[in-house]
């Protein structure tokens, strides 16, 4: 089935010709703030990262290289930004049994509830009439339950990171089918997709304090210097960071 | 580009996709086990990492039934399919959900789905399946496929560019069968590997100690299913030979016929476990059962309960069909439903919910004080129940309380 959805989405680039749309959002719990150096420590969960290539037709092509590559990195990045934001990592211990199945039910539920925060939230014109009233009075309410405070290493932190990454590189082929599609019949056909999100929760209430989701991300991750530009961007607005002015 | 020539590259495109080789129709003798479980190239070592991710998850999930026990011994029977060399690459989960299927993924991963272990009835047919199942991962199935779908969307892709160059009705209109065509021949693809597997699955068993002859008889018995689920919802019995366009397997009637043929006639008197299966499987049936009767198809779910009562009745068929029929919840249904729950505690009286069920169903037609008496017995037996408070309502003197 995923072979058709590639190839039904393929042909809607082909004949639609979307433009390639920049999709950027954030958003803070109100009265939360954390002030710059506040030396909170930060429990990062294994991040979800999936890296490939796209295929001349649009379909994704998992490469493990890189893959491992971006993950090793996309850690360094993160350590290195949240030391200077006067935070500590810590990278969340290896759960075991119902641990485990704890944590991923958590991992799944923070998936769906920020997809939701992106869906109904962030995209104007497609929001759940509730969302709708949120928005105009400036409310970002999430929460994924107290169920959080029984996370593995969860007591030693003050909040949980989740990240998500996933990035398909423009085959040679593709990138070939852009060139012409646009000289030719003045299609333009989208290269490549690198979308992420970051989402901060606390870990005693489990409410979500902030969510930074980005459809269109820069910075390689399979290098060392371009995962560092992917976390920055990232965490450009993660709360008391100073990141942003230093691009 | 001419007119002519692009028909001519398009035309060329179709043959060039459908050579699928046709799977030839003989058991194949197997050879020894190439050990094919590393991944090898870009795309094998990318698919794995992502299934890898996919298994982590899986291992965590709600979904899966921990029971080492079930598991264990589903694992055995599929060493005893596929032999001991084979069956170390794999990793069991069973799934609870109530439906027919089983997959395989490129890492080893085998997923088994509650609903096949309520279907199949010996260790030889549950074998068929599995063997089928590690055949796609023998052959590395999910690789070609993947593969096959990236060539026929390259091609796509570029064919779309090259006629909305040409803007020519011919060429659109050789673009639009070429779309078919390539959506056909991934479709047809797939079924071919079904079939290659079906070979394989027959093959280790006709090298097993089970008979091969299970094949057919897993078919026979879905056949019978989807008949039945077809007459008690009134409509036309499906077609067993027909090919969809879109199907994913062959049809059932077909994979009946060349698995039969595939048999080796000796193996025929084997044991086929029947016994041991029932043992295995004896503490999770009223679960798979109550799954089943969820899924509100009546045809299906009576066929097969009363296929596993071929042998004799239980206290827990009994009380399964009562349940099927108090679900449909006609009032006819509830007279026999009344008569299957009064089987079932007959034989064994210490199942609560077969005295709630038993009570509601007579109040229902009519039999209040009787209905009554049952639900006591309910509330006696199982005080705790989470219904209880409601039941106790439905009681003279019963209050909230």
């Amino acid at each position: 089935m995923r072979i058709i959805s590639g190839i039904v989405f393929t042909i809607g680039m082909m004949l639609l010709a979307l433009p390639a749309t920049a999709q950027e959002r954030s958003a803070l719990k109100k009265g939360f703030e954390l002030s710059a150096n506040s030396g909170k420590r930060i429990l990062v969960f294994r991040p979800s990262v999936s890296v490939g290539a796209q295929s001349t037709g649009g379909m994704f092509e998992p490469n493990g290289d890189w893959t491992e590559r971006a993950s090793k990195n996309i850690q360094v990045s993160l350590e290195r930004l949240q030391s200077r934001l006067g935070n500590t990592v810590i990278v969340a211990p290896e759960a075991y049994g119902e641990e485990a199945q704890r944590l991923q039910e958590h991992m799944s539920l923070f998936a769906a509830v920020s997809q939701a925060v992106i869906e109904y939230q962030f995209f104007v014109g497609n929001r759940l009439p509730t969302k709708k009233r949120d928005n105009k009075n400036d409310v970002f309410d999430w929460s994924l339950g107290a169920g959080v405070a029984s996370l593995p290493g969860a007591q030693d932190a003050d909040y949980a990171l989740f990240i998500y990454n996933r990035d398909a590189y423009g085959s040679t082929g593709r990138k070939i089918l852009q060139v012409l599609a646009l000289l030719g019949p003045g299609i333009a056909v989208k290269s490549g997709e690198h979308a992420g999100y970051a989402g901060l929760v606390d870990l005693k209430t489990g409410d979500l304090l902030w969510l930074n989701a980005d459809g269109a991300m820069g910075g390689d991750v399979r290098e060392e210097e371009g995962s560092e530009k992917r976390v920055r961007q990232l965490l450009e607005d993660f709360p008391g960071s100073a990141i942003k002015q230093e691009q | 580009m001419t007119l002519c020539g692009a028909s001519r590259l398009l035309a060329s495109a179709v043959l060039a996709l459908s050579g699928v080789p046709a799977s030839a129709q003989k058991a194949a003798v197997l050879s020894p086990y190439a050990g094919v479980y590393q991944p090898q190239g870009i795309d094998e070592v990318g698919m794995w990492r992502e299934d890898d991710e996919s298994e982590r998850a899986l291992a965590a999930s709600p979904l899966v039934i921990r029971d080492e026990k079930l598991t264990g011994y589903i694992r055995d029977v599929l060493c005893a399919t596929v032999g001991l060399d084979r069956c170390g690459s794999v990793r069991v989960y069973v799934i609870r959900e109530p439906v027919f299927n089983a997959t395989m993924s490129p890492n080893g991963t085998m997923r088994i789905f509650s609903g096949l272990l309520l279907r199949v009835r010996s260790e030889a047919e549950l074998g068929a399946v599995l063997g089928h199942e590690f055949g796609h991962f023998e052959r590395r199935h999910s690789l070609a496929k993947f593969k096959a779908g990236r060539s026929g969307s390259d091609l796509l892709a570029w064919s779309g560019l090259l006629t909305s160059m040409v803007r020519n009705y011919t060429v659109l209109r050789a673009y639009r069968d070429l779309r078919w065509s390539v959506y056909g021949s991934l479709f047809r693809y797939g079924r071919d590997q079904e079939r290659e597997a079906d070979l394989l699955g027959v093959s280790y068993l006709n090298q097993s100690s089970l008979p091969p002859q299970a094949a057919t008889a897993v078919w026979q018995n879905l056949m019978g299913e989807l008949a039945a689920s077809a007459t008690a919802r009134g409509v036309r019995k499906p077609n067993f030979n027909a090919v969809a366009f879109t199907a994913s397997h062959p049809p059932q009637g077909e994979r009946a016929d060349y698995l039969a043929a595939l048999a080796a006639p000796e193996a025929a008197s084997r044991n086929d476990g029947t016994a041991r299966y029932r043992e295995a499987l004896a503490a999770w049936l009223p679960l798979l059962l109550d799954d089943q009767i969820k899924l509100n198809d009546f045809g299906a779910s009576d066929y097969l309960i009363q296929n596993l009562a071929s042998d004799g009745w239980t206290a827990d068929l009994w009380f399964a069909r009562a349940e099927l029929y108090r679900a449909r919840g006609n009032q006819r249904d509830f007279v026999n439903a009344i008569q299957f729950y009064a089987n079932a505690i007959a034989m064994r009286d210490g199942l609560p919910a077969a005295h709630r069920g038993l009570g509601l169903a007579l109040i229902k037609s009519g039999r209040q004080v009787d209905g009554q008496a049952a639900l006591q017995r309910y509330l006696q037996l199982s005080p705790d129940a989470s219904d209880a408070k409601m039941i106790r309502l439905m009681i003279p003197g019963g209050s909230m309380q």
